[in-house]
């Protein structure tokens, strides 16, 4: 490499820090620009009077000043949002919580029975073809629309991740490791305790990461219907009223809320991986 | 092997009947109401009903209208943008960040924004089906790039290959199997942003069907619209495993050279 200029120097070392911060303030400032009519202003005499077409209403686009705001005042001046907050958070953990009960003993039983596995698959297909969302309206009928059916909403949308991770997860148990233990005599509540369920945990949490992702689906399009609390409800309503800002920081909440939960989950995964590296190295 | 499939076919068949008997008898015997629960055979009566329904064939042709539009608008977009950004760096310095926080998310939580943006008509619909289906494909694309065969790339590069040659030669092939993921997943998004997009507001769509029949305790055409999705969602990836079949025939098969 040729000596270069410290400042290119600085820059080829950050590059990638600094593109997409870049990228991101671009957005940003175009953002705010559309919202308060800069670039209106700025390309008028060139544009003349089509360049009004950029000066959208802030109703519509918002910015990123106002989200901000909105943001500030929802979580800490009026501290509107954590009503919210919890009431999704209850639904998302119970709805998790049943799908794990459901899913992952399911899917381990199907990978370890074949016969099990036969007879459940058309079902397990067939759901997983379904938009499980479509299901809502029924779920509506069957069970109202309280917080058990955002909770059963949540579940259906979680549990084929879990159930289908579980399920090849056992799959991809080392074989050695069942014979020596079978030759060992031992029971298959042994195998399920000692063997399987401790090689498939890998798998149990990557489907976990993704039947986060479906909760998420799950706290919007649940709360859509009869729900009085909760994020997604908060959003729908700020949407009727076009409370844009509002909207914005409530999607910007679930973002947040899916990423920290993911992260976190990836860092059980690193944490429950380290016992592993020795096993890979003999 | 052989024998292994016919046990599947076998006990998956049974168990299925099993459970439509079961489902069908528990009604024909008055064990549970039909209103909630419905029954195989009303379904099918519903189902053959709403063929002759001009109403029901409107439903339809504008979901296909918003799914397909939607989808196909999605692939022509993410796929040489997948291939950019997996093929410059600097691409995917700029819109990683933006790519990746998107599909950290489900898409279909911007919907209250989309329909402030765009209204509660077709392209509400548009909107939510590409958003859905671009994030896969582009990720699914830009992997595939990234994953060419290295010992492909430095035979080339030693026979002082163009950068074009190896994109065209090696990368673009390459990259095939990993698109058909994206497009495979990609479908089942799109389908849940019908799905969505029409519960959430919409004045006409299989999703709209779907909800009116669901309010006013129509259970059979609830459940006949479901299983609309259920068939569209395993048509769509049995489509797209027999096109990718077809892309993927010049590749040596793995059985042949063991």
């Amino acid at each position: 490499m040729t000596r270069a200029h410290p400042i290119v120097r600085l820059y080829l070392a950050h590059e990638r820090a600094i593109l997409g911060l870049a990228a991101l303030l671009a957005v940003l400032i175009v953002w705010e620009g559309l919202g308060r009519g800069w670039w209106a202003d700025l390309l008028s005499p060139l544009l003349g009077r089509s360049a009004e077409a950029l000066r959208l209403k802030p109703i519509f686009v918002s910015s990123p000043s106002a989200v901000a705001a909105a943001a500030w005042s929802l979580f800490v001046t009026t501290g509107r949002i954590w009503p919210h907050l919890a009431a999704s958070g209850l639904e998302l953990a119970l709805g998790l919580g049943l799908a794990l009960l459901v899913g992952v003993p399911l899917g381990l039983v199907c990978g370890r029975y074949r016969l099990i596995s036969h007879a459940v698959a058309p079902f397990v297909s067939a759901l997983n073809a379904t938009p499980q969302v479509a299901l809502l309206p029924l779920v509506v009928l069957w069970i109202g629309t309280g917080l058990a059916a955002r909770v059963f909403i949540i579940f259906l949308l979680a549990v084929l991740p879990l159930f289908i991770n579980a399920h090849a997860a056992v799959r991809t148990t080392d074989p050695r490791l069942l014979t020596v233990a079978r030759s060992f005599a031992a029971s298959e509540a042994f195998l399920f305790r000692s063997i399987i369920v401790p090689s498939a945990t890998p798998f149990l949490l990557a489907g976990l990461r993704l039947a986060i992702g479906r909760g998420m689906i799950g706290i919007v399009v649940g709360e859509l219907t009869g729900a009085a609390i909760g994020v997604g409800f908060m959003i729908n309503r700020a949407g009727a009223t076009f409370e844009t800002d509002v909207v914005f920081v409530g999607v910007f909440t679930i973002v947040a809320a899916g990423l920290l939960l993911t992260d976190l989950v990836r860092r059980i995964e690193a944490a429950v991986g380290v016992w592993r590296a020795p096993i890979e190295g003999a | 092997m052989r024998s292994e499939r016919l046990e599947k076919l076998l006990v998956g068949g049974g168990a299925l009947l099993a459970f439509l008997s079961f489902w069908q008898a528990a009604v024909s015997l008055g064990l549970v109401d039909p209103l909630f629960v419905s029954s195989p055979a009303r379904i099918w009566l519903a189902g053959r009903s709403l063929l002759d329904d001009p109403d029901f064939w409107r439903d339809v042709r504008v979901s296909a209208n918003e799914f397909v539009t939607g989808y196909l608008a999605a692939i022509a977009l993410a796929i040489p943008l997948g291939l950019i950004v997996g093929w410059y760096r600097r691409a995917q310095y700029l819109l990683g960040p933006f790519i990746d926080s998107l599909n950290a998310v489900p898409r279909v939580t911007f919907l209250p924004i989309i329909v402030v943006w765009f209204g509660i008509g077709l392209w509400s619909k548009f909107a939510v089906v590409f958003l859905g289906a671009i994030i896969p494909i582009i990720i699914a694309t830009q992997a595939g790039v990234r994953a060419s065969e290295a010992r492909f790339l430095r035979v080339a590069r030693s026979f002082g290959a163009s950068q074009r040659k190896i994109f065209s030669s090696i990368v673009l092939p390459g990259t095939v199997p990993f698109i058909f993921t994206g497009l495979k997943y990609a479908a089942g998004r799109a389908l849940l942003g019908v799905v969505v997009g029409e519960l959430y507001a919409s004045a006409a769509g299989l999703g709209h069907m779907i909800a009116e029949a669901g309010n006013t305790f129509q259970t059979d055409t609830l459940f006949f619209g479901v299983l609309l999705f259920t068939a569209t969602g395993l048509v769509t990836t049995g489509l797209l495993d027999l096109v990718e079949q077809r892309f993927e025939r010049w590749r040596p098969q793995p059985a042949a050279t063991q």
